[in-house]
Parts: structure tokens; C-alpha cells; sequence
């Protein structure tokens, strides 16, 4: 279908029409290059929302080597056992069927109480507690090794305030005297460290980035594959006739992750009666900026490489790892400063960052406002990129079809 | 028997042959064995940026400060008496928390009142968060425990008596496995198994998918069986690669079974290549393994109960994860190779892998098998 000149604003619009209605038919007649904008990411975000849905681990299984056989030995299993992230599920009968429990991973970590436990405490010196923990697995050793302390310590304390009142102390300051000092712990809104809304609200954008790129370099790079540019741009197409097709062919897959985006967003904060101190809203703008840089990186990635393999390639060298580079599990700051400078060279980082400080750390949004209108210029520039290259592609018909 | 020889050479030189097979049945996994675990090369999180408000200027709050200077897990920036001026710079990313030292906290103390030290971390980055809280808390709790045993020894009690009935009963904490607690250490073994799983079903899909697009893919069981060992193979040449040189170079825990671990590849890339083949004869598409499985990966590794406990998994999932060959082949590599376990503690896994390679090689025999092969076919 020849396409007409474009040297008015009707034209252009015309241009930009005409390839988002091709669009549209090749959509229907290819339901898997369909679905990668529509349905599989929508379950490909349920999927991540549910592996996170039960928020804090529970009822992790430790182990026990109870050597003392005693009621304070006993008191302190009842209390690991009480502990919602705890459950005592092995005693074992000395070390060495201990250390193959923890081997197998049957248990995670197991807590072994010496034969002169209560002796020790007594005679009024420092009994120890150990806690063996299987620290390959860095989250549940994490979990264990928290909950274990709290419980000791509760422990701790009351017998040393029944030791103090012994003694004749009046049990109110007890307390004060006991620790004159207290630290207050305030971790800043993700309070509870709830993992859904820490790791899974993080991760929803990290899958949408390696879709949203895997589209960008999909739709354009398929035309290249499939020898269809000049179906698709018409013969020797002029820069805003490319600008205009590119526009209207990428629209399709950006409605479909935004939407999606959106929708899981909104359903993670609000729709999990999670009313974050910041702009959801900012956020959800920012989102779609972010996914509009990755499309158009996708479409630079085809445009320039003329390949599609190629370009899918790239999009899983930048995007997989993003996650990892993006500071969320580890701190950028304690990176090497090779690894800084690629992480932040990578969009994901500076997305993450305006929605940590929107939704977890009700930043005030003049600290969010600069990323995504510098996401929104990176992705005009990049889409123009992506059409100069697709031009010079357009007049080459020997190089399209690369595999 | 010949025939499953030429066809695993046949095989091998396809995939010689093919710049983007060859790209990511080898290059990839050797890349991201240097790019994945870059970023946690220095493994703990030590000298974290923190702010002190002091708002007491006694010498009490001073010697807290100094404490807090002194961890190593905090590197204070600045000390000033602007709360509003912290929670800027907290925003603002210049700081990852910080610590209020009230006023009258030296007059609370000696008048045996209790005084709070509110410690202020970013919750939002668990790692940063844990070291500030601990690394104030340890600068305050060792000044407190400072104050506290110079009142049980002006009230007549020893030194080291003292010490004791200040804190009856402690924990001691014994990290095993991974005795450093390193980050690097704990994320990147268990990944490298997803890694190899990744770029060999791409890879083989990648393979097959361009056979089916010539018409080529159908093939007799002795083929296909070649053909399976060939991709099986290359990706266990990835695997001795991770589990002998990368493992060694990044000084990650290893080396605990290295036969258990030859048994593990032995069944957990035969079962990958399996399904990579059938992924290519259902995609019947050259590029499209890659699109469909790039996003993949994330998922994968979250209900493989590596990260994220498996307990805390809803329960059809504790059930399905053992459907993808990645689930088994990190539980398996971790006991075999971080955590030294027998071969009997892991047969659960291989078995789920061995049943894996068996169900996926049959269909894929079937599906892929040749045309017309309900008549006896012409050898």
C-alpha cells in the first residue's frame, strides 16, 4: 500500500494512523506477539504479586539440641516454638544428627542450649545460647536469626529482673536501670519489612522493563526480519514519514504494558489496602515514562543492529540483570565503581528510586521530579535515533532478513 | 547406535555453525559469570552514609557519637541539631538514615530515667536499613551497657559480675556454609544454576525453532537422543565451567560434593535441553524463544526457594515450581556444592529431574517424531 507524501499536519497524522491500523492487523492475525502485550504480562505480574501475597515468611523450621533437660531449657523452646516465624520442627539428639539436619536443609538453623545452661544462670554468670544458621540462604538465616535474638532476649531480661527484684529492686526501675539507654528503631514506612511490599512492588516494574524492551525490539525488528519495511515505511521514506510509522506501531505495545503497569500498581498499594505516604499517582506517570524508555530502547536496539536476534539479545544483557544492579537487594553505594557506573547508566535504577522515595519513603515530590522528565527526553532521543536508523535500514533492502 | 553418534556430532556442529545458538549456549553463560556477580564483589555493606542530631551536647551524647563514628558499618557525615535538615537529607539520598539524640538525654540518665535514642533507617532498602539500625544500636548499646555496669559496680558488684546479670543469657551466633555472610556468596551460586538453565533453553528452542521453520525438526528417537546429549553436552561444559572455575575465581563456598555435583549435571541439563527442544518445536520460531523466555527468569528464581522461602510460597506453588528443571537444580547445586551434603540428601531433586528428562524426552519423541511414522519407517 503505497503511502501519501507527508507535508502537512494532516499527512503526518494520516502516517501515524496508517501504521497503527497495520498494526492492529498484524496483532489479530499473530496471537502470540498479542499476548506478550497483553495477557502474559497481566499474568506474569499476578504470578510475581502471588509468590509475595504472604507478606512475612512464617513458621520457618529451626532445629533443637537440648542438652540441658531442664524447665528454663524448656521455657525457651516453648518461646522459639510461640515466635509466628518459628517452628521447632527437629529435636535432635547431639550435634553430629544436627549438622546433617542442617546439611539437608531439613532445618534452616538449629538452636543448641549447653548442659550447663541453667547451672550457669544460676550461679549468676553469662550463660550461651547457640545458634546455628544456615547462612547460604541468606533471607530465611536473616528471618531466623532476628526471631532467635528477640526470643533470648526476652528470656534474658526476665531473669534479670527477677534477679533484681531478689534483690529488692522496686520492678519499675528495674526496667530503666537495666538499660538506661534504649535505641528506638524506626525503619521508615515498610515498618514490618512486609515483602510484598518491598521485593514484589520492586520486581512488578523489573518484569515490565524486560517485557517493555522486549517489545520495542520485537515490533521493529520483526519488520526487518520478516523483509517488510518497505510494507510498513513505503519506499524511500522521508524522516517524519519513519518518525510517524514508528509512533504509531510502538503506541500498541505501550497502552498494553501501561495499562498492566497501572493495574498492578494500583492493586499492590490501594487495592492491598496499602495507602502509601507519597504520590501514587507520580509514580504511575513515572512508570509509564519508564516503560516508554524502554520500548524506544528496544527500538533503537533493532533499528540499529537491523537484526532481531540481535536485538533481543541486547535486551536481555541490559534488562535481566537490571534488577540486580538496581540497588533494591544491594546497596549501589557498596558496589565496585565499575558496577556503580553501569547501574547507573541503567533506567531501572533511576525508576526504582523515584518510586522507593514516592511509595516507601513519602519523599515530597520535588525530590521525584526530575527523573522522569529526564526519562521523557531520553526517550524522544533514543526514538528519534531509532528512526534516523530505520531510515538509512529502508533504503538497504539487501541488508533486511538477518537472523 | 551410530545413528545417535553422527546425530550428537551433527549436532554439535550445528550449533558450531550458528552465531546466535553459539552466542548463547557459550558466550552467554561465560559473560554473565563475569557480569552477574560484579556488582556484589565486595559482598557486606560496611561505612554506610548516616547523619547524627544531637540535640543534648553533653558528653554522653558526644561519646555516642564518637561510638557511632567508630563502627564499621556507619560512616557519619555530618552531626548537627536540624531534625529537618536530616530527613532532607535523607530523601535526598545523601544519607541512609539517622539517629535523634534527644535533649536531656545525660540529665535522664543520671537521674535514672529512661532515655530513648530514636534510629532513623530507610526501610526501603532492607540491607542499608539493617546496617544502620544495628550499627547504632551497637554505638548506643555499648554506651548503655557502659553506664549500667558503673551503677551495678557502685551498687557492690564485680566487674566481670556485673558484665553477667547485666545479660543472664546471649546468643551466639554460628554462620555456617557461608561463614562470611556474603552477599555475593549467598545470590550468585544459586543463580548460576538459573543462568544455565536460561541460556540452554533459549538456546536449544533457538536451535529447533529454526529447524522447524525449514522443516527439518522431525527425527527418529536415536536422533533426537543425540541430538539431546549434543545440546546436554555444551550446557554441562557451562556447568563444569560455574562449578570449578567461577565458583573458585569468585571465592563463593564449594567444591563440598564435586562427584554429587557431576551427578547433578548429569540429570539437570539432559532434562533443560529436553524442554528447550520442546519449547523450539512449539514455537516453531527462530527468534521467539527469546522473547517469551527473557521475562521468565525472575519468576523462576523467586519459587525456587532460594530468596524467598518456599514456606512463605502459596500452596499450588509449592507444588508447580517443581515442574521447572531450574527449582531442583539450585536446591541440589546449593546442598552438593555449598553445603557438602551426600548425594542421598538431594535424591529428592534428581529424582524430580530424572523424571523431568524422562516425561519431556518422551513427548518430545513423540511430538517431533517422523512423518508417517505409523508406518514402519524406511531406515
Amino acid at each position: 500500500m503505497p503511502l501519501a507524501p507527508v507535508d502537512s499536519a494532516q499527512g503526518a497524522i494520516n502516517v501515524v494512523a496508517f501504521s497503527a491500523r497495520r498494526e492492529v492487523a498484524l496483532l489479530r492475525s499473530r496471537p502470540w506477539d498479542l499476548a506478550m502485550i497483553t495477557w502474559v504480562p497481566a499474568l506474569a505480574c499476578l504470578l510475581l504479586w502471588w509468590i509475595f501475597s504472604a507478606g512475612l515468611p512464617t513458621r520457618l523450621p529451626i532445629g533443637l539440641v537440648d542438652d540441658d533437660h531442664s524447665a528454663l531449657s524448656r521455657q525457651l523452646t516453648r518461646f522459639l516454638d510461640a515466635t509466628p516465624g518459628l517452628a521447632v520442627a527437629v529435636r535432635y539428639a547431639n550435634a553430629a544428627e544436627a549438622e546433617r539436619g542442617l546439611r539437608s536443609a531439613e532445618v534452616y538453623a538449629v538452636v543448641r542450649i549447653p548442659g550447663d545452661f541453667t547451672r550457669t544462670v544460676k550461679q549468676g554468670r553469662a550463660a550461651q545460647v547457640t545458634l546455628l544458621h544456615n547462612a547460604q540462604l541468606g533471607t530465611h538465616s536473616g528471618l531466623i536469626q532476628r526471631d532467635v535474638r528477640t526470643v533470648v532476649g526476652t528470656l534474658s531480661a526476665g531473669i534479670e529482673m527477677a534477679a533484681r527484684n531478689k534483690r529488692g529492686e522496686p520492678a519499675q526501675t528495674v526496667r530503666v536501670s537495666m538499660e538506661p539507654v534504649r535505641t528506638g528503631m524506626v525503619t521508615l514506612f515498610n515498618a514490618s519489612l512486609d515483602y510484598e511490599q518491598f521485593l514484589a512492588a520492586a520486581l512488578l516494574p523489573a518484569l515490565l522493563h524486560i517485557l517493555a524492551m522486549t517489545a520495542g525490539a520485537w515490533s521493529v525488528g520483526r519488520e526487518l526480519r520478516d523483509r517488510t519495511v518497505a510494507q510498513w515505511l513505503g519506499a524511500h521514506p522521508t524522516f517524519r514519514q519513519v518518525l510517524g510509522a514508528v509512533a504509531g506501531k510502538l503506541w500498541w505495545s505501550w497502552l498494553g504494558l501501561g495499562l498492566v503497569g497501572t493495574a498492578a500498581l494500583v492493586g499492590i498499594t490501594w487495592g492491598r489496602g496499602w495507602h502509601p505516604a507519597g504520590s501514587v499517582a507520580w509514580t504511575c506517570l513515572a512508570l509509564w515514562v519508564f516503560l516508554a524508555l524502554s520500548i524506544a530502547m528496544g527500538a533503537l536496539a533493532a533499528s540499529a543492529t537491523r537484526s532481531l536476534r540481535t536485538a533481543l539479545s541486547a535486551t536481555g544483557f541490559i534488562t535481566a540483570p537490571a534488577f540486580a544492579f538496581g540497588g533494591v537487594g544491594f546497596p549501589i553505594l557498596a558496589m565496585p565503581w565499575g558496577a556503580q557506573l553501569w547501574a547507573r547508566a541503567l533506567p531501572f535504577t533511576h525508576y526504582i528510586r523515584v518510586q522507593m522515595e514516592q511509595l516507601q519513603m513519602g519523599a515530597p515530590l520535588a525530590v521525584s521530579l526530575a527523573t522522569p522528565l529526564w526519562m521523557l527526553l531520553a526517550s524522544a532521543l533514543l526514538l528519534l535515533a531509532s528512526t534516523l536508523g530505520l531510515r538509512a535500514a529502508a533504503d538497504r533492502p539487501a541488508t533486511w532478513g538477518k537472523r | 547406535m551410530a545413528t545417535f553418534a553422527r546425530s550428537w556430532w551433527n549436532t554439535l556442529q550445528a550449533v558450531w555453525a550458528d552465531k546466535g545458538v553459539l552466542l548463547l549456549l557459550v558466550i552467554a553463560p561465560v559473560l554473565y559469570g563475569f557480569f552477574y556477580p560484579w556488582p556484589y564483589m565486595q559482598q557486606a555493606v560496611t561505612r554506610v552514609p548516616v547523619a547524627v542530631v544531637d540535640l543534648d551536647h553533653s558528653s554522653l551524647s558526644r561519646q555516642i557519637t564518637r561510638f557511632a563514628s567508630a563502627n564499621p558499618r556507619l560512616d557519619v557525615r555530618w552531626v548537627g541539631g536540624d531534625l529537618h535538615a536530616a530527613q532532607q537529607a535523607l530523601w535526598a539520598g545523601e544519607i541512609e538514615g539517622f539517629a535523634v539524640l534527644p535533649q536531656d538525654l545525660k540529665r535522664h540518665v543520671v537521674r535514672g530515667q529512661s532515655a530513648v535514642v530514636t534510629v532513623e533507617g530507610d526501610g526501603a532498602y532492607a540491607l542499608l536499613n539493617k546496617a544502620v539500625l544495628y550499627g547504632f544500636a551497637e554505638a548506643v548499646g555499648t554506651v548503655s551497657a557502659g553506664v549500667e555496669i558503673k551503677k551495678l559496680q557502685a551498687a557492690g558488684q564485680g566487674a566481670r559480675q556485673a558484665a553477667a546479670s547485666r545479660n543472664p543469657v546471649g546468643t551466639q551466633m554460628l554462620p555456617l556454609f557461608n561463614p562470611t555472610e556474603g552477599y555475593g556468596s549467598y545470590v550468585v551460586p544459586a543463580v548460576a544454576l538459573l543462568i544455565l538453565q536460561q541460556t540452554l533453553l533459549m538456546g536449544a528452542a533457538m536451535l529447533v525453532g529454526t529447524w522447524v521453520e525449514v522443516g527439518q525438526h522431525r527425527a527418529s528417537p536415536a536422533q533426537w537422543l543425540g541430538r539431546i546429549a549434543a545440546l546436554a553436552s555444551v550446557g554441562a561444559m557451562a556447568g563444569l565451567f560455574y562449578f570449578g572455575w567461577e565458583f573458585t575465581v569468585q571465592d563463593f563456598p564449594r567444591g563440598g560434593n564435586p562427584l554429587g555435583a557431576l551427578v547433578l549435571l548429569a540429570v539437570y541439563m539432559p532434562a533443560v535441553a529436553c524442554l528447550g527442544c520442546l519449547l523450539g518445536v512449539w514455537f516453531a520460531d527462530r527468534e521467539r524463544s527469546m522473547q517469551v523466555l527473557l521475562l521468565t527468569s525472575l519468576p523462576m528464581a523467586f519459587v525456587s526457594g532460594f530468596s524467598w522461602p518456599s514456606e512463605a510460597l502459596p500452596w499450588p506453588l509449592q507444588g508447580l515450581r517443581w515442574l521447572i528443571p531450574s527449582t531442583s537444580g539450585i536446591q541440589a547445586s546449593l546442598r552438593l556444592n555449598q553445603m557438602g551434603a551426600p548425594l542421598g540428601d538431594v535424591a529428592g531433586p534428581l529424582t524430580v529431574l530424572l523424571a523431568l528428562a524422562l516425561g519431556l524426552g518422551a513427548l518430545l519423541l513423540w511430538w517431533a517424531r517422523p512423518r508417517g511414522a505409523g508406518v514402519r519407517p524406511a531406515l
